[in-house]
């Protein structure tokens, strides 16, 4: 009767304990379909660079409508212009400085496609930063080397998960953004910055 | 008894079981306090314009970018950064452009790998100096085979046949991994931006560098008498070695300067900045 006993409560705690462990992968399915998906917009846009048949417009055109369900580029303005001056400015303010910010990113993540020859995107593990927060290691792999990108996506509530920073050799895009910012709002008032961003699609560089 | 405890123990497993997915999911956790938050990061609604607090955590993993940064030597780093700008633009660019355009690829590839290889001796003391005996131990593996089979590097069958990738360590990253902080920002002459901490770590590389030992052993360059601009026969060999690396390197990576330029609100804090979370990522490695 004992033995019997034992070896039932012994099969309830393996099952149960197998269910215990099973069950952490509720979430490990949500971080490998965020890598899923980040591979899959990588790999649209690799597509459209190789495709030859299509015109450069329509290589860029088709490149900003793959990015644009993955990039929070609103979110990046604000990020890169930090909370002290993003506070200090009016709710139309924050919009024009929005739209100028991301036309220039587009327009930079436009002109670094230009240099693309034959590198390969390797998408490697996505991983889990902190709470809603996951980064999606790849490899920018040319014939003589490798470099490190790490997309990072937060967990947005109507439009599931989007990358609101991009770290290249280490490098944060919204973190350099922000130094400088800070950095020429030092000395020039936001209105300058603007005009500077409005005038020149460079920012005078 | 037995019976009794044996509920006890499936009562916990079941709880447990149940609670176990919310303990570990960040997602799950402190989702409530999070949806004051999130309303005001979503896209496509006029609400992220509106917000006024920011307690959606995005502040703390950026550097607000209003501390001070010590940078004593800012005037004349903006003016060499210039200074190097120029010479990039004007002189390095065209002729890396030219020599692209002439040598084919492969030998590109076969001269960077050549000096590469030569650099071995820095990467294997610093690997062991980080106490990365592996790393250090595939550095030597590289150098041996690469020097032999891969005719003194310029090929690198370690990578191609066995996917051993170099492991780029400096004297620098050394300090670094011993905690030894960067310094204030030193704009070097020619080879860029640099802090006191790499500037000085430069020394001791260059004393393992196999370039700086470059005899002038009639038999490696043209016979060259006497001086020549001012210059040794030996350090002019040195030069012209250390020429052709940098404009090997520069022609593998045309345009790619200019690219990252576009990203500069101002050339020298963005190149600074750009340089200092680079190092620091290497040193993390």
């Amino acid at each position: 009767m004992q033995v019997h006993q034992k070896n039932i409560t012994g099969r309830i705690v393996v099952i149960l304990l197998i269910l215990f462990f099973t069950s952490s992968n509720l979430f490990a399915d949500e971080v490998s379909e965020i890598r899923t998906m980040t591979k899959e917009k990588v790999d649209i846009v690799i597509n459209i660079l190789k495709d030859k048949s299509l015109s450069k417009d329509e290589k860029k055109e088709g490149i900003l409508e793959t990015i644009d369900g993955l990039f929070d580029f609103n979110l990046m303005a604000r990020l890169s212009l930090g909370k002290k001056h993003w506070k200090s400015l009016t709710k139309e303010k924050r919009k024009e400085f929005s739209n100028l910010f991301v036309e220039r990113l587009k327009l930079s993540y436009l002109e670094k496609l230009d240099l693309y020859t034959d590198e390969e995107v390797i998408v490697d593990e996505a991983r889990l930063t902190k709470k809603k927060r996951v980064e999606v290691l790849t490899y920018l792999v040319t014939k003589d080397d490798k470099k490190e990108m790490i997309y990072k996506l937060y967990k947005t509530k109507k439009k599931g998960w989007m990358v609101y920073d991009v770290d290249v050799l280490g490098v944060s895009i919204v973190q350099t953004y922000r130094s400088q910012f800070s950095g020429v709002l030092k000395k020039e008032t936001m209105e300058q910055l603007m005009e500077r961003m409005r005038s020149s699609g460079d920012l005078g560089a | 008894m037995l019976i009794q405890s044996s509920k006890i123990i499936s009562f916990f497993v079941i709880i447990s079981f149940f609670l176990h997915p919310l303990m570990l999911n960040p997602l799950f956790a402190q989702e409530e306090s999070n949806e004051y938050a999130q309303t005001h990061s979503e896209s496509e609604t006029d609400e992220e314009f509106d917000g006024e607090e920011f307690d959606d955590g995005f502040e703390d993993e950026f550097e607000s970018g209003d501390e001070e940064i010590f940078d004593p030597l800012s005037g004349y780093n903006s003016v060499m950064t210039e200074f190097n700008d120029g010479f990039y633009i004007f002189v390095l660019d065209p002729v890396a452009r030219g020599y692209e355009w002439v040598m084919p690829d492969l030998a590109q590839r076969g001269v960077k790998n050549f000096f590469h290889n030569l650099l071995f001796p820095i990467r294997f003391v610093n690997n062991a100096l980080q106490l990365k005996p592996i790393n250090a131990g595939e550095e030597l593996f590289r150098f041996v085979l690469n020097s032999t089979v891969g005719i003194f590097g310029l090929w690198d069958p370690a990578k191609e046949w066995f996917g051993l990738e170099a492991h780029e360590e400096d004297f620098g990253q050394t300090l670094g991994y011993y905690g030894i902080g960067g310094g204030f920002h030193i704009v070097l002459p020619f080879l860029g931006p640099s802090n006191l901490r790499d500037m000085f770590s430069l020394y001791p590389d260059m004393q393992i560098d196999p370039v700086y030992y470059f005899d002038n052993r009639p038999y490696n360059f043209p016979k060259m008498e006497g001086e020549y601009l001012g210059m040794s026969r030996q350090s002019l060999q040195q030069t012209n070695l250390l020429m052709l690396k940098t404009v090997n390197q520069e022609s593998l990576r045309i345009g790619q300067y200019e690219n990252l330029k576009k990203d500069a609100i101002e050339l020298y804090p963005f190149l600074r900045d750009v340089y200092e979370q680079n190092r620091a990522k290497l040193i993390e490695e």
